[in-house]
């Protein structure tokens, strides 16, 4: 199959982009229902549902704004995976007992899987960012912050009330602070699959 | 921690060192694997942290928007109470009096046309030959219900899913085939799928077509507001009334 073809419903990864209530509101016209049905089939109920779907177009939003989001196949498919696989996900952790899955929709498709996967990465390696960053001091986090929200270091230092040279250093090391943990959690994960 | 390794780095991605430096510091990235992957977390970090902070104003927009628009699609359902002034009531009552003596013995019935917009498939199946999946499909879109009958009737003897059952009954209703096509309607409908509601409303349709208008009422009365075209129901019953 063709990769690179993007597919026309790209245009709700646009939307979603530009925060255009029209296509937001026509993704839930169109693609809530089969969620909705999906999951309250599946021990959920409506507010699980609608807790689900607003999870999946933050992620989604998110993935759109970094660019790094091009759909290759329907959009419905799309949707309605992520939505799935994350609800599974929910019951897992909140049972221990294995779940019975009841579903009239036998949608597959390879290209949407492998969309899936690319933006549970994304997904994943997003909260493995925001539990480092955690991890850091309340001065790091700071000049972090301000940096990357602010113009230029030069302001940076001016509103903190330090001199220029001490907030890049300091925003170097923070920086390589957070390197070194994703390192070492890299490491681990390769270390747990071989 | 290697504090000279990152200050180096962000210099690097600052733009702030000597040609020579920058090369030599290429230079290493290119033999030293360990120092390569260093860099690229490094990278990765900076990313991260401009996708976190950089648009922290826009999500913030974006979720609030969403919230709002999530909010009304699941609580939908409250009806709205109009309370009309007496002065209003008469003058919407007198328009209807003189609409009433104008079209007076005349009924105006709703077109089938009017209501008639198959959505577009786009097939997933698996377990079925795709050129055929894909032949349906491009008839279907494109309207050659005709030639989509046989190929979906092929498809559903090797896999008898709902969504190419859905899409073979909406291709019978446009050719004209009622009697079928509300036979596959009233499976779908009996079923637990996403297509249930699509079904009745199909079903409705079709007794429009046939001047059934009796029957479409009857139908259309049964179709949940969790429908998604629910607009065009209460637009369709408006119109027979």
């Amino acid at each position: 199959m063709d990769q690179n073809k993007i597919h026309p419903d790209q245009k709700y990864i646009e939307g979603l982009a530009a925060n255009d209530s029209v296509i937001i509101e026509m993704i839930y016209k169109k693609y809530a229902p089969k969620v909705v049905l999906f999951i309250t089939n599946n021990s959920g109920d409506k507010d699980q549902a609608q807790d689900v779907i607003q999870e999946i177009m933050i992620l989604l939003f998110n993935q759109a704004k970094a660019n790094k989001l091009q759909l290759t196949c329907p959009f419905d498919a799309y949707f309605f995976l992520l939505c799935k696989r994350r609800w599974l996900n929910e019951l897992k952790k909140s049972s221990n007992k294995g779940v019975t899955i009841y579903e009239n929709v036998v949608s597959s498709n390879e290209s949407a899987h492998d969309l899936v996967a690319q933006t549970e990465e994304f997904d994943e390696k997003q909260q493995l960012f925001d539990t480092m960053f955690q991890k850091l001091g309340e001065k790091c986090q700071e000049v972090l912050k301000l940096s990357f929200t602010l113009k230029s270091m030069e302001e940076v230092a001016e509103k903190l009330n330090v001199t220029y040279g001490y907030v890049r250093k300091k925003k170097s090391l923070c920086v390589g602070q957070l390197t070194q943990w994703i390192q070492e959690a890299k490491n681990f994960k390769s270390l747990k699959n071989n | 921690m290697n504090e000279e390794r990152y200050i180096l780095f962000d210099q690097y991605l600052q733009g702030e060192l000597t040609v020579d430096e920058r090369s030599n510091l290429e230079k290493q990235l290119t033999e030293d694997p360990e120092l390569a992957s260093a860099f690229e977390s490094f990278k990765e970090m900076h990313f991260q942290l401009d996708n976190k902070f950089g648009m922290e104003t826009e999500r913030e927009a974006f979720e609030e928007n969403l919230n709002r628009i999530s909010d009304k699609y699941f609580q939908k359902k409250k009806t709205k109470v109009v309370s009309l002034k007496p002065w209003y009531f008469a003058a919407v009552a007198s328009v209807a009096i003189m609409f009433g003596l104008f079209f007076f013995d005349y009924k105006h019935y709703p077109n089938f046309e009017d209501y008639n917009h198959p959505e577009s498939a786009y097939f997933t199946e698996r377990g079925v030959s795709e050129e055929t999946l894909k032949k349906a499909e491009d008839n279907f879109n494109g309207k050659r219900y005709e030639k989509a009958v046989p190929l979906f009737e092929a498809i559903l003897k090797e896999n008898n899913s709902e969504e190419i059952k859905y899409f073979y009954g909406v291709s019978l209703l446009q050719v004209g085939k009622y009697v079928k096509a509300e036979t596959i309607f009233k499976e779908l409908e009996a079923g637990n799928s996403v297509y249930k509601e699509k079904a009745k409303w199909n079903l409705a349709l079709s007794k429009l077509k046939q001047g059934k208008y009796k029957e479409c009422q009857e139908i259309l009365q049964t179709i949940s507001q969790d429908f998604e075209d629910y607009d065009d129901v209460e637009q369709l019953l408006e119109e027979l009334n």
